[in-house]
């Protein structure tokens, strides 16, 4: 899958999870910049995006990501295998 | 002599024990924050260095804005050791919340590590004296102990309130003593090697457990950096820097259940879960996460000072669980717990009734609200003595072996990431916001078990800037989670909203 496709289907998952249909994700956002972006929403974006790619996480890769570029990163080379 | 030495040890208190850890651990790392260490010696400095601008202040009352920096632990440790009272704020919550505790607590000194923060932080700023606690460093590192009485308060926290304002809870340094003499007589096995997490927001008495204990023996705090992912950022710190004692809320096994087989924690001594109903099957799983662990389901409201039943999880019997929940055990030292009915008379084990604490760890009552004291206070002639008892508002039993059974609340408080919600609290902002329109908020729990909030208007299509007004009145872990209009609400046979029937509806 091509890298802006990925980016484009996680966005749609944030829109979702995050009931925002204003959220535009870039490779710098952390959860910082999303307001209700706590533990608990972190959790239902995983299993979100988990199901949007056929794909599991690994809890030190989800340690290992440090912003949403990281977490796109991990999901092409998931998907590459 | 051996009798002398005895004696002397045990009328130590939680002062004299910080100060001897301090001089005896003084080149010992006291807190790790955002990887940085700092020892004994450089708190102690900070301390005292706070310490000194604090004498310019006349105030008792002592609001502290959090944040995740030494300059705020410090803080914290000055304020008590000038035999003062400290009240922590919040920055990130609404202005006009900090206002009204900062009124209630008649708060006239701020002590802040982001002294440029403070209007974003009280929407009135005027007559308050703001110290700056940056660069703010005795020669002295040594800690002197407080000419202070002990019925004196410690802090006061501020929960969430029915009406709308936050509810303070004063805990007088006695009940913070005598929490701390209960906290070792459970027969932990701690010295300087320790590692302690530190999770909790400081607005929440959980974190007090998790930074003051260390303090006491010499030992380090290591503090989840605030702004990040916080369970994931929790376990990074588990892991990375071999943490060996932490108290968590349960909610962070929901998030870790999925990974179970990739955690195995040995260097964990003591695991404990405070604040929410710890579920045995998350637990079981846990406990083989942490194989060299106590894992110990321990109970308390903020009332009665940080927590005060414990439940040792047992790895190889059955464990005792009501519904799933696992059991929260005995009263600590110095507590009484009974099950009352609803005249508050004590029932017979196996009968449930509501959880009542008396003790030396219980609050005087909260801050200037008699009406509220009158309702969750009472006393009772325990075995010939008046005490006064505290209504947790908790549904339990006591089994056969002495053990408490928690089945659930009585009212429509609820724990949301282990912070204490009067549902009521956020239906009043919403009715004001709706010029008194119905509101009903209730609460589910999602696949995860997280606790989410649902709030119910009634004929009121606006959402979007009742969901504004809401952000600007409570903290974020308030803030309902969904947002559903109905036309009109159903009532129950007594002619009241029928809040079941809205629940059916999640």
């Amino acid at each position: 899958m091509h890298y802006d496709e990925i980016k484009s289907r996680l966005n749609r998952v944030f829109c979702t999870v995050f009931k925002d249909d204003t959220i535009l994700i870039s490779e710098e956002t952390t959860a910082k910049d999303i307001e209700k972006w706590d533990s608990l929403t972190h959790l239902i974006l995983i299993s979100a995006t988990e199901t949007e790619f056929a794909i599991k996480f690994k809890l030190k890769e989800l340690i290992a990501m440090k912003n949403v570029g990281d977490f796109m990163k991990s999901i092409e080379t998931k998907l590459a295998v | 002599m051996h009798f002398c030495i005895f004696v002397l040890y045990y009328k130590k208190n939680m002062f004299d024990k910080i100060i001897n850890a301090a001089i005896k651990f003084s080149e010992n790392n006291a807190f790790c924050i955002n990887t940085a260490y700092y020892t004994y010696k450089e708190t102690g400095k900070r301390v005292n260095g706070i310490k000194n601008l604090l004498r310019k202040s006349s105030s008792q009352n002592i609001g502290i804005v959090i944040y995740d920096d030494i300059e705020t632990y410090a803080a914290i440790l000055a304020v008590l050791f000038a035999g003062k009272t400290y009240i922590p704020i919040n920055p990130h919550n609404p202005p006009d919340r900090n206002d009204s505790i900062v009124h209630q607590a008649e708060i006239s000194t701020i002590l802040s590590s982001q002294v440029d923060d403070v209007s974003e932080v009280f929407a009135d700023v005027l007559g308050l004296d703001v110290m700056d606690t940056t660069n703010v460093s005795d020669n002295n590192h040594l800690l002197e102990k407080p000419d202070v009485d002990m019925e004196q308060n410690a802090y006061i926290l501020f929960t969430s309130g029915s009406t709308g304002v936050p509810k303070g809870v004063p805990i007088r340094l006695k009940n913070l003593d005598a929490f701390v003499s209960a906290f070792f007589a459970l027969g932990y096995q701690l010295d300087d090697s320790h590692r302690f997490l530190q999770i909790f927001d400081l607005t929440f008495d959980l974190s007090i457990m998790s930074y003051l204990i260390p303090l006491t023996i010499g030992a380090c705090v290591y503090t989840v950096p605030a702004g990040e992912i916080k369970f994931t950022a929790a376990y990074s710190i588990l892991e990375d820097y071999e943490i060996t004692v932490a108290l968590m809320v349960p909610s962070i096994l929901s998030f870790l259940r999925k990974y179970y087989e990739e955690i195995r924690l040995e260097k964990m001594k003591y695991s404990l879960f405070c604040g929410e109903a710890l579920y045995a099957d998350l637990t079981e799983g846990w406990a083989e996460c942490v194989p060299n662990a106590l894992v110990q389901n321990v109970y308390g409201p903020t009332e009665a000072t940080i927590f005060c039943l414990t439940y040792d999880w047992n790895r190889s019997a059955e464990n005792k669980n009501l519904n799933g929940i696992v059991c929260i055990g005995k009263p600590m030292q110095n507590i009484a717990a009974i099950v009352v009915d609803e005249d508050l008379k004590p029932v017979a084990a196996g009968i449930h009734g509501e959880l009542c604490l008396s003790g030396a760890q219980l609050t005087s009552g909260y801050l200037k609200n008699p009406e509220k004291n009158k309702e969750a206070f009472f006393t009772l002639d325990l075995n010939g003595t008046a005490e006064i008892f505290y209504r947790t508002g908790d549904i339990c039993y006591i089994d056969e072996d002495g053990d408490f059974m928690y089945s659930g609340r009585l009212d429509n408080q609820v724990k949301i990431q282990g912070f204490r919600v009067e549902l009521s609290e956020i239906e009043h902002y919403a009715r004001e916001f709706m010029k008194n329109a119905n509101a009903v908020a209730l609460t589910s729990q999602n696949s995860s078990g997280n606790t989410l909030i649902h709030l119910f208007v009634e004929n009121f299509n606006i959402t979007d800037d009742l969901l504004a007004f809401l952000k600007t009145k409570l903290p974020t872990y308030m803030i309902p989670n969904e947002i559903r209009i109905i036309g009109v609400f159903p009532l129950n046979v007594n002619g009241k909203t029928d809040r079941n029937a809205l629940k059916k509806q999640i």
